[in-house]
């Protein structure tokens, strides 16, 4: 907020005509520079720029966020087309909060702020140090009002000083003055909130850099160590080191959903033991909104699907024996996903498509018919079965194989039923029917920096936008055997409210020395502290 | 579990409390018809505008009980907090302007003659929350957190608070357009009670208060809360001068176009699209026969500036405890989330706005500008992103 930048300016007037123009030297232009990033204007740009980022980042998909449209953006299947995306990419308008410019804009903001605030925090210390300045020529102020009182000076003083303490204003004795003053904070408090951001991004960027954010899906009876290698997905900081990781093991004794009349669900809840080098420690409900914290980790509930216990036999040996994790497969009463059996032989690979109805009443013509209840209380399992070579051993997501010609039988299940396929071959059995339950484990440490620098950035808001710096002098001279005594303000802000504030310091002061209201016509007097109520006929026309 | 009757009820209450409101703006517009000039300056009904003035409050006030009762009785059906999708929020958000209305507008400035446009304010939010009906139900369990009450409620009341600072500010800087011109047009040194007199006015030291507005006024300028028209019995025609330097064709045009392609946008309902431009075009007109009787400008600014300082905290806090849920919720306390971004965004713009006030070549209607804009992103932060732009917010007309 210095005033505005003047180039340095030649020692002599050079005579006019052809001339180089200034050209500062790099002292001068960093110095030039750093005097632009003060000022508030630029400040003000600056956050012009970050709101027009975000602009860009909630019209345009994030990669963060929305993965699967940035891929059909890329891929021209939606938006502008693929060529207009490769260009968004190179600027990195996919992953804007994460590109370098966006980087920039915060190291400029941040630099401009310091530049605003190192000098305006030590102009505060000074003025807040000070202490409040005598008063000359109080009758000559706009809010300004004469006492007599019968009390002594000193009396009068004390008694001012009261009424001025009760008020929370700073006080002084300058002389026969009391000097008062108050609404230090409103400077004070936009210091602090300014300054809270410094906190704020401090929080961020330890939990970016030492933080760690990992999934994992869990079946009923399933457990995992929170180790790197455990996690389906994992994003660690750049300091969060495998030696990291607590060695906790979480395992998922049960999974629970439950449901409005309407199937819309109500609750989940994932009932986790947690226990260390095989020792039970705890055992708790994980829910929506209910994390558990163990050891600076959180885990939350994120998902959960359908887990059918699914064997496969060749004859007596068992091929494949367990809970298949189903993904939603449309619908809240559908369920679908792979089942892929190791074998050696490339050519006798086996693979199995299952889909789960929860809600499969047989009809009169003996087809099951679905129905809209997500809860598995007639489930049935629809297992197609895949046989030679898959390609089980090339390196494709979970859910893909060679699928071929189709597969070579399906069968309908029930839970605790086998079917024979492939002539009698292979037998399927769909043992139970439980769930799995998506857990997020993070480990967030800036969070309370961040909390506090909330805190502070509100603590400083509320001054900075409410307090207002007024002074207030009071002087007593003697008066007969009393004293007159001179009350008399300033407010530097928010002077329309002032009247009334000061008219009050005056009606408490005159209660607190004794004194008489004076006569209402009283020559001399202020007209500020006795504003006419009403507009009055006298009024100039 | 949502109570059928219950829920049947509340929506025949709203819809009683909207005819009712209905009714009274059309009382209302009827006393602001009825408004003169008197030779002081000050506005003063004729004896039908009053009478008509008095049944519109007591119906405004009617069916301001009715509309509580529909908000209370949804509560109840639904067994949780009456504010979970953007029905209930619209409907909420009507009955705090209306209560603003009559008490802060009517009771306490005396402006009773404008409240026909607060009633008109709480009849389109009504009327865009039909438009989003959801039946009373519970929340999915994302949203089923005391936070709810936290973070919805700081965010609803801070919206309510800005779209007062906002409807201040557009007539501010209409009425300082207005002003402007006349002073323009009669040749007078123009000095003090305009939007951009800081703008003008000596430089105001670093760190004062940005709402030193009322300085360099002549005495007594705000003494009365009727129409202030700054000069005497010679001039008194002046203030209807105010209305003649404004043009009578964009006063209808510019909401006309604007609420339709907003609709448009958002519903894609091309009937309901000429409908509110219809309606947004008579208040326009309204508005434009309206100017003379609006307070001065620099007071409405202020006002403006006031509002939006009393909303800005509300919505930091209202931000804070979203990532405090979110981080309870998702597991991530922030992830620019279209909705998160949005509410930053709009945040981001009314921090510029509070600092634009006490900047230096931004003060006065360049920062109005500003805040307007801000409650532009506001809007789209509420309607466009929760009902177009998919992200952890989108419940389909849900918050």
């Amino acid at each position: 907020m210095t005033g505005t930048v003047s180039p340095p300016k030649a020692p002599a007037p050079l005579p006019s005509g052809s001339r180089l123009p200034d050209i500062p030297g790099p002292l001068e232009t960093l110095r030039i520079a750093w005097r632009r990033l003060r000022r508030m204007a630029t400040a003000l740009q600056l956050l012009f720029a970050l709101a027009a980022a975000s602009v860009v980042a909630t019209v345009i998909p994030q990669e963060p966020v929305t993965a699967q449209s940035v891929e059909q953006w890329r891929s021209g299947v939606t938006g502008p087309g693929a060529g207009v995306a490769r260009v968004l990419d190179e600027l990195g308008l996919f992953d804007v909060f994460g590109s370098w410019w966006f980087a920039a804009l915060t190291v400029g903001l941040v630099v401009s702020l310091t530049g605003c605030l190192l000098p305006r925090w030590r102009a505060f210390v000074r003025v807040a140090r000070r202490p409040p300045a005598a008063g000359r020529n109080l009758e000559r102020l706009s809010a300004s009002t004469v006492l007599s009182c019968p009390l002594e000076p000193e009396q009068a003083l004390r008694a001012a000083e009261r009424v001025l303490g009760r008020r929370r204003f700073r006080r002084r004795r300058v002389g026969s003055q009391v000097a008062a003053e108050r609404g230090h904070w409103r400077e004070g408090g936009s210091l602090v909130f300014h300054t809270a951001f410094y906190l704020l991004l401090l929080g961020a960027v330890i939990g970016k850099v030492f933080g760690f954010a990992g999934s994992i899906s869990l079946a009923e009876g399933g457990a995992f160590a929170d180790t790197r290698i455990a996690y389906d997905a994992a994003q660690p900081g750049r300091e969060f080191d495998l030696g990291d990781h607590r060695g906790f093991v979480a395992r998922l004794d049960d999974f629970d959903v439950s449901y409005f009349p309407d199937f819309t669900p109500r609750d989940f809840r994932s009932t986790v033991t947690i226990s260390e080098d095989g020792q039970r420690v705890r055992t708790a409900d994980i829910r929506v909104n209910h994390p558990l914290r163990y050891r600076g980790m959180t885990l939350y509930q994120i998902g959960f699907g359908m887990a059918p216990h699914v064997v496969v036999r060749a004859g007596d040996q068992v091929l494949l024996d367990e809970r298949v994790l189903l993904a939603p497969g449309g619908g809240s009463n559908l369920w679908a996903g792979t089942a892929k059996v190791k074998v050696r032989d490339p050519d006798s690979q086996i693979a199995l498509d299952l889909a789960l109805a929860t809600d499969a009443r047989l009809g009169d013509d003996g087809q099951p018919v679905l129905g809209p209840d997500p809860r598995p209380r007639n489930p049935v399992l629809v297992s197609s079965l895949y046989f030679g070579d898959l390609g089980l051993e090339r390196p494709v997501p979970a859910a893909d194989f060679d699928r071929g010609d189709g597969p070579v039988e399906t069968a309908m299940l029930r839970p605790g039923k086998t079917a024979k396929l492939a002539q009698g071959s292979l037998t399927v059995e769909f043992r139970d029917l439980g769930y799995w339950s998506g857990l997020q484990v993070t480990h967030a440490p800036g969070r309370s920096i961040l909390l506090a620098g909330a805190a502070l950035l509100l603590v400083g808001l509320i001054p900075s936008l409410y307090s207002y710096r007024r002074r207030i002098w009071v002087e007593a001279t003697p008066d007969g055997a009393g004293s007159r005594v001179t009350v008399a303000g300033v407010a530097l802000q928010r002077k329309a409210t002032f009247t009334d504030e000061f008219d009050a310091v005056v009606s408490a002061l005159r209660d607190a020395v004794g004194s008489r209201p004076p006569p209402r016509p009283e020559a001399g007097s202020q007209p500020y502290s006795q504003p006419e109520p009403a507009p009055s006929p006298e009024r100039s026309p | 579990m949502p109570n059928e009757s219950l829920a049947q009820l509340s929506n025949t209450l709203f819809s009683v409390a909207l005819i009712t409101y209905i009714a009274a703006m059309v009382g209302y517009f009827f006393r602001l018809g009825f408004t003169r000039f008197t030779s002081q300056g000050v506005v003063a009904g004729t004896a039908a505008g009053r009478r008509v003035g008095l049944l519109a409050t007591g119906v405004a006030v009617a069916g301001w009980l009715v509309h509580l009762a529909s908000v209370t009785t949804r509560g109840v059906a639904a067994g949780r907090v009456p504010w979970a999708n953007m029905y209930e929020y619209s409907s909420i958000l009507a009955l705090g302007a209306v209560a603003v209305g009559l008490v802060v507008v009517q009771r306490r400035l005396g402006y009773g003659h404008l409240v026909g446009f607060v009633l008109a304010a709480a009849v389109l939010s009504m009327t865009s929350g039909l438009l989003l009906f959801t039946e009373a139900g519970p929340v999915v369990p994302a949203l089923n957190s005391y936070w709810i009450k936290i973070h919805t409620s700081a965010m609803m009341t801070a919206s309510s608070v800005v779209i007062v600072g906002f409807v201040a500010t557009a007539l501010s800087l209409v009425k300082d357009t207005a002003e402007r011109r006349v002073a323009a047009r009669s040749g007078e040194s123009y000095v003090g009670s305009t939007v951009g007199a800081a703008q003008v006015g000596a430089a105001a030291p670093a760190g004062a208060a940005p709402d030193d507005r009322t300085e360099g006024r002549p005495d007594g300028y705000e003494a009365d809360a009727g129409v202030d028209i700054g000069a005497g019995d010679g001039e008194w025609a002046s203030p209807l001068a105010q209305r003649e330097a404004l043009s009578p064709v964009l006063f209808p045009l510019v909401p006309a176009v604007a609420v339709t392609v907003f609709v448009l946008a958002v519903w894609r309902a091309p009937g309901a699209a000429i409908v509110a431009g219809s309606v947004a075009a008579l208040l326009g007109t309204a508005a434009w026969y309206a100017v003379p009787f609006l307070p001065p400008a620099a007071k409405l600014d202020n006002l403006a500036y006031r509002t939006i300082a009393f909303g800005f905290p509300i919505w930091t806090f209202a931000i804070m405890a979203g990532a405090i849920w979110a981080e309870e919720a998702w597991g991530r306390y922030w992830g620019w989330d279209p909705k998160e971004t949005g509410s930053f965004f709009t945040w981001v713009l009314y921090a510029s706005y509070l600092h634009a006030r006490s900047t230096h070549g931004w003060r006065g209607r360049r920062a109005a500008w500003v805040a307007v804009v801000a409650f532009v992103a506001l809007l789209v932060t509420y309607y466009v992103v929760n009902l177009w732009i998919v992200g952890l917010h989108s419940y389909a007309g849900d918050i």
